[in-house]
């Protein structure tokens, strides 16, 4: 759905996005992580063709974004941070106006989504008397008025509380089982990314540092927890029996290659040490970016 | 499409109150100046004293046409220029500003298609504004003179003109036509600066200066035989209207070069658009 192909941007001398590749295919919730600054809302501005690159190709469901623009983003829905609308007209007149830059929308579909969102009976409200909440949900409601293949989320839960953010975790899973949308999320909540994305890509100064399946950022690297009556002692009679290589932080065995957990629960419990829980270490999402944004 | 986008654009700029500021003031002008002809002794005495002066009855030509020209001329310098600059100044940079452009600009719209309906909204308000300038002065002058001639006097520029009744009035509807093309073009003056990446108010300022600093040159005695050279020159071509004969050719020829202006303006304004990152 998404393909940069080399794609850089330099603002001046500031090069924002270096020589980026990204590839998100039909399906997936795609996670952009980086810090602020490392490039996110420029790529994604490449993207929705706001921002021209300097170097290379942006193409977005099949059509090059530069010279096909109408159709790149024909099935295309956006939400950036904070959403803004035209405060002193309606929700309903926002989304006809905002429809309507697109493609005609017939009032029932209009209808129709405002339902999908959880806006019904306020639609005729200004927009400057909703909640937070509820332009959050018109931004929504806004970016499916096209019936879009393809979701971009700019930090789209900035600003809400934590029920919000719930609601906002929900929608999104809401979205992909029910539409079958392909989403790309851009957001600082590496928690909220964890739960939701299937993929990722992590950005740091305009650098893509990694890609790849949300299941290799919990890649145990094959440290163990172990908790045990005295680790110093088990761990001291491991290294002896050369079943580990390593162990740190008084919780933690790196087995030594071709040694599995039961040969090292057989040896401890051998030798009389209580063994109440031994299992492979699991990486949160915030400890795997945390160590690429070190590198 | 075209038709709606447009449409939508019009709810956009008349669903904001800003909007009507420069109505409201305008109207607010007029009525004002219109009321001081009818009840201050000084404004009054002074037009009569012309009109003696030339050898007319001061009684067939102090009428509702007059004082309706009387009081465009502050409001067409002054009040037009600064309300069309400042809804032009809106048009581009106060979407860029508020961050509904990068919304709008996440839909399969072209940017060209964009400025042009945003132009073309910018215009509407201009020749309303115009319009509605020139139909609430005669509205508001009927209500307190009686109707009559036309004597037209603009010291700064030497016209001194005497019409029958009918002739006033086409004179007036043409002056008032004429001031459309003269709001366009300062609205499209401001567009243009809007579509850079500038502060709405920059947008206005800018607009406004170049008009100021080339009316103020053009009024230096030095530059008096290359006036033609300025564009304030051709914005003042409603006022020509009132000339005896009126000035054809020489109006054709302002308004000529007031669409040269515009469409330079367009260019410009548009690809700078074109070029430009929109970031948030």
């Amino acid at each position: 759905m998404i393909h940069l192909q080399n794609v850089s941007k330099k603002f001046g001398q500031r090069l924002a996005v270096d020589d980026l590749t990204l590839l998100v295919p039909a399906g997936e919730i795609f996670g952009l992580l980086g810090h602020n600054g490392a490039g996110k809302s420029t790529a994604i501005g490449m993207m929705l063709g706001q921002v021209w690159p300097t170097a290379g190709d942006v193409k977005i469901c099949g059509h090059d974004i530069a010279g096909s623009r109408k159709l790149a983003l024909q099935k295309v829905g956006a939400i950036f941070e904070a959403p803004v609308f035209y405060d002193y007209l309606s929700g309903w007149r926002n989304l006809e106006i905002l429809s309507h830059y697109t493609a005609r929308c017939s009032p029932a579909r209009i209808r129709e989504v405002i339902a999908w969102v959880g806006l019904s009976g306020r639609e005729k409200g200004a927009v400057r008397t909703y909640s937070h909440g509820m332009r959050a949900r018109l931004a929504l409601a806004q970016a499916l008025l096209p019936q879009p293949e393809l979701l971009i989320l700019d930090e789209p839960g900035d600003g809400l509380d934590p029920e919000g953010i719930h609601e906002m975790r929900q929608t999104i899973l809401r979205l992909r089982q029910e539409l079958g949308l392909t989403i790309l999320l851009s957001s600082h909540l590496l928690s909220e990314m964890e739960l939701l994305c299937t993929r990722i890509a992590v950005m740091n100064q305009g650098r893509k540092v990694f890609e790849g399946a949300m299941a290799e950022t919990r890649r145990t690297r094959g440290w163990v927890r172990l908790r045990t009556s005295n680790f110093a002692q088990a761990a001291a009679l491991l290294r002896e029996a050369g079943l580990i290589e390593q162990d740190r932080g008084e919780k933690f065995i790196l087995p030594a290659g071709g040694i599995g957990t039961d040969q090292i629960v057989a040896h401890l419990v051998a030798r009389q040490q209580a063994v109440f829980e031994i299992a492979p270490e699991e990486e949160t999402l915030e400890n795997f970016y945390l160590s690429l944004m070190r590198k | 499409m075209f038709y709606y986008q447009l449409r939508n654009e019009l709810w956009k700029l008349f669903g904001k109150k800003r909007t009507y500021i420069g109505f409201g003031i305008c109207l607010l002008a007029e009525a004002i100046n219109i009321l001081l002809f009818r009840y201050a002794h000084n404004p009054r005495r002074y037009l009569v004293r012309h009109l003696e002066l030339m050898g007319y009855s001061s009684d067939k030509y102090i009428t509702n046409l007059t004082m309706a020209t009387s009081v465009l001329v502050p409001v067409a310098f002054v009040l037009l220029p600064l309300y069309v600059a400042l809804v032009g100044g809106d048009l581009m940079a106060k979407e860029a500003e508020d961050g509904t452009l990068r919304m709008i600009l996440a839909r399969p719209i072209s940017r060209l298609r964009l400025v042009t309906i945003k132009w073309l909204a910018g215009a509407i308000f201009s020749i309303l504004l115009a319009l509605v300038l020139g139909g609430f002065g005669i509205l508001f002058a009927s209500f307190f003179f009686p109707s009559g001639g036309l004597f037209a006097l603009l010291p700064l520029d030497g016209l001194f003109s005497i019409f029958n009744e009918a002739e006033g009035w086409q004179h007036y509807a043409a002056a008032t036509l004429a001031l459309s093309a003269n709001a366009i073009t300062i609205m499209g003056l401001a567009w243009m600066f809007s579509c850079c990446n500038v502060k709405p108010a920059a947008a206005t300022i800018l607009a406004l200066s170049v008009v100021l600093t080339s009316r103020v040159i053009q009024e230096i005695p030095y530059f008096h035989d290359w006036q033609a050279w300025f564009i304030t020159y051709h914005l003042s071509l409603w006022m020509r209207t009132f000339q005896q004969p009126v000035p054809l050719g020489d109006i054709a020829q302002s308004l000529s070069i007031l669409l040269g202006f515009n469409f330079t303006f367009f260019i410009i304004g548009s690809s700078i658009f074109q070029m430009r990152d929109i970031k948030s």
